[in-house]
């Protein structure tokens, strides 16, 4: 059958990218992730150019504007053996990443349109959180919100997860939410009328001391509690559920069956079509640049488009929260951290669960198009936005990854990313009213885990913001707790 | 695709393992280009679609040419070595790729299947979907043995770091050898020369540098530049290197960064540009040109000085042309007879090119029979490296590709990272050469 390829290791078409601009998807990032090209084992480099003229050429984009998706390194695919050799100094913290300047995006790219002059809320944040939130804003019947993002969807933490959903937590709260969450998941695309693959293999922790092990212990009982099916299981059943772990060092693991793994982005993308059609506007490439507070009240957030006079302020910027906080003079203890991802050439099937050694932060799925999924934690990753890539990152993620699983020292590593962290002082989020600043409303501390938890949270803050009855989620994980000292700690955090 | 008749092999001839059919092959050639002159041009079904694919860019750029070789996936061909008793499989193929049944699934989507919103929010539908999903994507098996380690990394320190042996780099780590100043130039072939010795030959072209008179040991082949980083101790350029052994991790640091690596073969859209049979420009001159394999009636197209470059070897070879189709304009003076200004252009076959078809810019639609279509269009700047590092990539609408900013020494926006040639948007092999030289001036007058 006929067909105009434009990226052929992704039979992406010409018509694809087309499809993607009448969708509103203009920008070559936002091209890029909703037709795939350039997600292949070539990378971009044979449609970059002609995706890039395409979009010039039927003025979806000013040639200013044309601007190439970040290159990712490797650029070439490189087996997982070979990154391995690379020297790590594990007692120096990780230094640098390149490239230093995924965060800044063309000035050509901002809209040229007018921002409402007021709205009842204002979003600020386009990931998950804040999309998630003004969809369910619209559903409870409030359609006067704005939501401001200053890259493209996905730009943010929301487009650079791993798609790890689980119920597998340390603590009642968030057990119940992620619950609630994967359940929204489930008719997710009937409700927004796009597929999120959500696949349920599973979630496999391992534990490497007999700590770590009694923590799985106290956990299951806890999870059982809430009708959550986790179970120990032993080594060997573990090995059981994955063919080809060594299990070498691990001592116990628990895995919940109905824990999982989902594609990320076309969660934003539902999100913020259902929000459209609802009335609601998504404005991208519109940065906040300040806030006008008179009587304990915001009255204006001030962008690079002009101001919005609004009611309420949500802010839901994930790791750029202390940043956003800091123009209205709010501290918040939210300290970003870098944590670096990898994906690999597509296999066909082989790995069920997302597998996670609790006590180094490893964790490894395989996507729906079979990618083996990855990242791991440095304990010495200093605070700070950062976002570049590290050959460091690399190296240990393939020496841990194939002392668990050595069958894939052949398999070839295609990019490499990072994303920030939003990390609290007691690994859970913040939310609801600022001390001091009552129409400002917390939305973020949700420390690598916020995109498994948005579809539940935004479901209650909206019902909560909206019908103004009270829930506990908003006092228990206000702001005002690190002031107070009652800190209850999440222990359940990888990656 | 066929050895031309005239030529003597540059190899010992061997067979390699086709699916458990002997195919005769050169060694040490490229396996994927072994296979296309003894028939086989077919060698995997595509991703989504199941469309049949050969081998297109012969240069790591695309993704038509990967099989599971030996037991392990995804290899790109086109840059393995034949060896005797090597085995190939196609991959992605139900019960095989000659006969794949999910070939179904191009026709049943003749406008494009639409992973977002196929039976999305369907019951039933859409968890049949997923697991039926689950199961077609993904290319190739996981090896079925764990890996050997691979050799030990070295990590080298340099002053300069130069990567891309063509016109540009070559005159560069010329002017670095006349100079005294310790570099080391990394090349990705088993050759040095880039286009001058694999692309359509230039009118005034240099002569390829006689890597004798570079510094001894400065020159690295068969080196591949994989990425750009930096640590506590400066900013490295990552390479793997094919040894005996396997494939080495080389850790370079250095003062300065002189990138010249050229660009990829980009593909043009249009109608079945993903049929086997259909190469890019710069991949038909190298097997032309290295391996002495052409097609016996070409159809090019494109635009570019390339385009016609090519069709002036094709022609010197015995090879027949039958169109040549620039899409951008009239054709210049002096070019080919056949070439016309045409738009529309399109691969016509089942499992092969069997025809081409163009609308010319002043007449009625087009069609010529022939074995292959080849596409010559102006490389795609390999700025990936450039722009890891900090330096400015551009829209260049005119052409419609992206390059590297840079003044005329060679100077980025990165304060370490020099950029010449194909990068900073074109030109001759001459101008090349002549920009790899004054940038390597300029950037040793950095130097401390």
């Amino acid at each position: 059958m006929s067909k105009s390829m434009i990226c052929s290791c992704e039979d992406v078409t010409a018509d694809d990218v087309r499809h993607a601009v009448s969708r509103g998807y203009c920008d070559v990032e936002s091209v890029k992730r909703y037709t795939g090209f350039g997600t292949g084992i070539c990378q971009g480099k044979s449609c970059l150019s002609a995706v890039a003229a395409l979009l010039e050429q039927e003025k979806a984009l000013k040639p200013a504007a044309v601007v190439p998706f970040t290159p990712r390194p490797p650029l070439f695919p490189t087996e997982l053996r070979l990154l391995a050799t690379a020297p790590v100094d594990e007692s120096q913290p990780p230094v640098g990443g390149l490239p230093q300047d995924v965060d800044t995006f063309a000035s050509a790219l901002r809209p040229e349109g007018p921002l409402p002059a007021k709205a009842k809320v204002v979003i600020i944040g386009g990931g998950v959180m804040g999309l998630a939130l003004a969809y369910n804003l619209a559903r409870e019947g409030e359609t006067d919100v704005v939501v401001l993002e200053r890259g493209y969807l996905c730009a943010g933490a929301s487009g650079r997860n791993g798609g790890g959903v689980r119920m597998q937590w340390g603590t009642p709260a968030l057990v119940e939410l992620a619950k609630r969450s994967i359940d929204l998941m489930k008719t997710f695309a009937r409700d927004l009328g796009i597929n999120v693959w959500l696949r349920q293999g599973g979630y496999l922790f391992l534990a490497r001391t007999d700590a770590v092990a009694k923590r799985l212990e106290r956990n299951v009982t806890l999870h059982n509690r809430y009708g959550v099916p986790t179970r120990l299981v032993t080594p060997d059943a573990a090995r059981d559920i994955v063919p080809g772990l060594t299990m070498k060092g691990c001592v116990a693991a628990s895995f919940n069956p109905e824990d999982g793994v989902i594609f990320p982005w076309p969660f934003l993308w539902g999100y913020a079509q259902g929000c459209k059609k609802k009335g609601v506007r998504v404005e991208t490439y519109t940065d906040v640049t300040g806030f006008e507070v008179s009587g304990g009240q915001i009255r204006k957030v001030k962008t690079d488009r002009g101001d919005i006079a609004c009611d309420t302020v949500v802010l839901a910027s994930g790791a750029w929260s202390p940043e956003v906080a800091k123009l209205v003079d709010v501290q918040l203890p939210n300290e970003p951290h870098r944590h670096e991802i990898l994906s690999t050439e597509p296999l066909k099937p082989f790995l069920g669960p997302l597998v996670s050694v609790l006590d180094s932060g490893l964790y490894f799925s395989q996507s729906m198009r079979g990618e083996i999924v990855g990242g791991m934690g440095d304990p010495k990753e200093p605070a700070g936005l950062n976002m570049g890539s590290t050959l460091r990152f690399v190296s240990r993620f393939a020496r841990a990854l194939m002392e668990q699983m050595p069958h894939v020292g052949h398999v070839k590593v295609l990019r490499q990313w990072a994303g920030c962290y939003d990390v609290t002082p007691d690994n859970n989020p913040i939310l609801g009213r600022t001390p001091g600043l009552d129409n400002l409303l917390q939305m973020s501390g949700f420390v690598g885990h916020g995109f498994m938890m948005a579809p539940a949270v935004a479901e209650r803050m909206a019902k909560w913001m909206v019908t103004g009855e009270s829930d506990e989620l908003f006092t228990r994980f206000n702001l005002r707790r690190f002031s107070e000292g009652a800190l209850e700690r999440e222990d359940m955090i990888i990656g | 695709m066929r050895r031309l008749p005239d030529a003597s092999l540059r190899g010992r001839a061997i067979t390699v393992d086709l699916e458990g059919e002997s195919i005769p092959a050169i060694e040490g050639e490229p396996v994927a280009c072994s296979l296309v002159a003894a028939g086989e041009p077919m060698l995997a079904r595509s991703v989504k679609y199941h469309r049949p694919r050969g081998p297109y860019c012969f240069a790591a750029a695309c993704s038509h040419c990967l099989m599971r070789v030996d037991g392990l996936p995804n290899v790109y061909t086109c840059r393995t070595p034949a060896r005797e008793g090597m085995k190939l499989e196609r991959q992605n193929a139900f019960p095989s790729a000659k006969v794949d049944v999910f070939e179904t699934i191009d026709w049943f989507f003749p406008k494009g299947l639409d992973h977002h919103e196929m039976f999305a929010g369907v019951p039933i539908a859409e968890q049949v979907m997923a697991k039926v999903a689950r199961q077609l994507a993904g290319l190739g098996l996981l090896p079925k043995e764990p890996a050997p380690a691979s050799p030990e990394s070295r990590t080298l320190r340099t002053r300069v770091a130069v990567v891309g042996a063509g016109a540009s780099g070559l005159a560069a780590a010329r002017e670095l050898t006349e100079r005294g100043v310790p570099f080391l130039l990394f090349e990705r072939e088993d050759h040095v020369g880039g286009r001058l010795a694999h692309g359509a030959p230039e009118q005034d072209a240099p002569a390829i540098t006689d890597v004798a008179t570079l510094a001894p040991d400065s020159l690295v082949t068969r080196a591949t530049a994989l990425g750009l980083y930096d640590d506590e101790a400066g900013r490295f350029l990552v390479v793997g290197v094919w040894e005996p052994t396997g494939v080495r991790l080389l850790k370079v640091y250095a003062e300065r960064f002189l990138l010249t690596p050229g660009g990829h073969p980009p593909m043009v859209p249009f109608e079945n540009n993903d049929l086997p049979g259909v190469y890019a420009g710069r991949a038909a001159s190298l097997l032309l040109r290295r391996y002495n394999v052409a097609p016996e009636v070409a159809a090019l197209v494109g635009w570019g000085e390339e385009l016609y470059g090519l069709a002036r070897l094709l022609e010197e070879r015995g090879v027949k042309l039958a169109a040549v189709v620039d899409l951008k304009g009239p054709p210049p003076a002096g070019a080919h007879p056949l070439a016309v200004a045409g738009t529309e252009p399109k691969a016509h076959g089942m499992r092969h090119v069997s025809a081409f078809s163009f609308t010319p810019r002043d007449g009625s639609r087009r069609k010529v029979s022939c074995d292959a279509v080849l596409v010559s269009v102006p490389v795609s700047p390999s700025f990936e490296l450039a722009r890891q590092g900090g330096a400015k990539v551009t829209f260049d609408a005119g052409h419609g590709l992206f390059k590297v900013d840079a003044d005329a020494d060679g100077r980025t926006e990165a304060a370490d990272i020099f950029a010449a040639g194909d990068l900073t948007g074109g030109g001759s092999a001459k101008d090349a050469a002549i920009a790899g030289r004054r940038v390597a001036q300029a950037l040793v007058g950095g130097l401390s």
